[in-house]
């Protein structure tokens, strides 16, 4: 990419500079970059599997691995990508269908406060394997 | 970003776009159930997964159904979500048809793949 499209896109004057994002930007670039991560993560959770078919006493090797604290703080911000993409595409979902276009900044902080809700929940339940049993 | 509007017809370009949204709404079960099943009913949650569980929960017939129907949904969902963002880059606009045949065939690929991947850990226990 040439200097000058990298700044139209990227710079101080485009739509990707943060200060010229609105929230329904901030929405749709969020949802882009946790669906490409979760593009990759499927990938990589296939090949994981594929392991296990392939070698059983590994892949019990490698599940060992990933029940380390820092592997589980990495599937809880999966999960945290897993709980905004699902939710702001919910979000979508109602915008397509007609409901709530009107009121859109409100409906994406009400996303984001599910979302927020559930995220604890989830560290409520993973903690366990991150800090240990108590 | 890409100047051509359109890159495929409209009609398949609209069927594309209710199958991401009606796969979107099937994903948030089957991922919860998927999810749940795995790492939190009927196990110690501070046992990390093992091939003899994974054996266990193939057992049932309803569970080898959810992760079947879940592999062919995601993967809908994931590279029809990958063509959305890759079509908006001009470099994949000019070559779409390449684009989809190319994701066609990963999806294909990944779906027999993941249904084979499945087969050593069916059915083991007798159930």
């Amino acid at each position: 990419m040439k200097v000058s499209s990298f700044k139209w896109l990227f710079g101080r004057n485009s739509e990707f500079w943060p200060t010229n994002m609105n929230t329904g930007m901030w929405a749709w670039v969020g949802h882009r970059l946790t669906g490409i991560l979760l593009v990759v993560y499927l990938f990589l959770h296939l090949s994981f599997l594929s392991q296990a078919s392939l070698n059983h006493d590994s892949f019990d090797q490698l599940m060992e691995t990933m029940a380390q604290p820092l592997f589980v703080l990495l599937d809880f911000l999966l999960v945290c990508a897993v709980i905004f993409h699902a939710m702001n595409g919910l979000r979508v979902v109602l915008f397509d269908m007609g409901i709530g276009i009107r009121k859109q900044k409100l409906v994406f902080w009400i996303m984001m406060a599910i979302s927020a809700v559930l995220v604890l929940v989830g560290f409520w339940l993973i903690s366990v394997l991150i800090f240990g049993g108590a | 970003m890409a100047d051509k509007r359109l890159a495929t017809s409209k009609v398949a370009g609209t069927w594309a776009w209710f199958f991401q949204r009606l796969s979107a709404v099937l994903l948030i079960v089957l991922l919860g159930v998927h999810i749940w099943i795995t790492h939190f009913a009927d196990i110690d949650p501070e046992v990390h997964i093992t091939v003899a569980g994974v054996e266990t929960r193939l057992d049932q017939l309803l569970y080898i159904a959810v992760d079947y129907a879940l592999l062919a949904v995601v993967l809908f969902h994931g590279l029809n979500g990958a063509r959305t963002v890759m079509l908006d880059f001009d470099m994949f606009a000019k070559r779409h048809r390449a684009v989809d045949a190319a994701l066609f065939i990963v999806g294909v690929v990944s779906l027999i793949w993941g249904i084979i991947v499945l087969f050593p850990f069916i059915g083991v226990n007798g159930g």
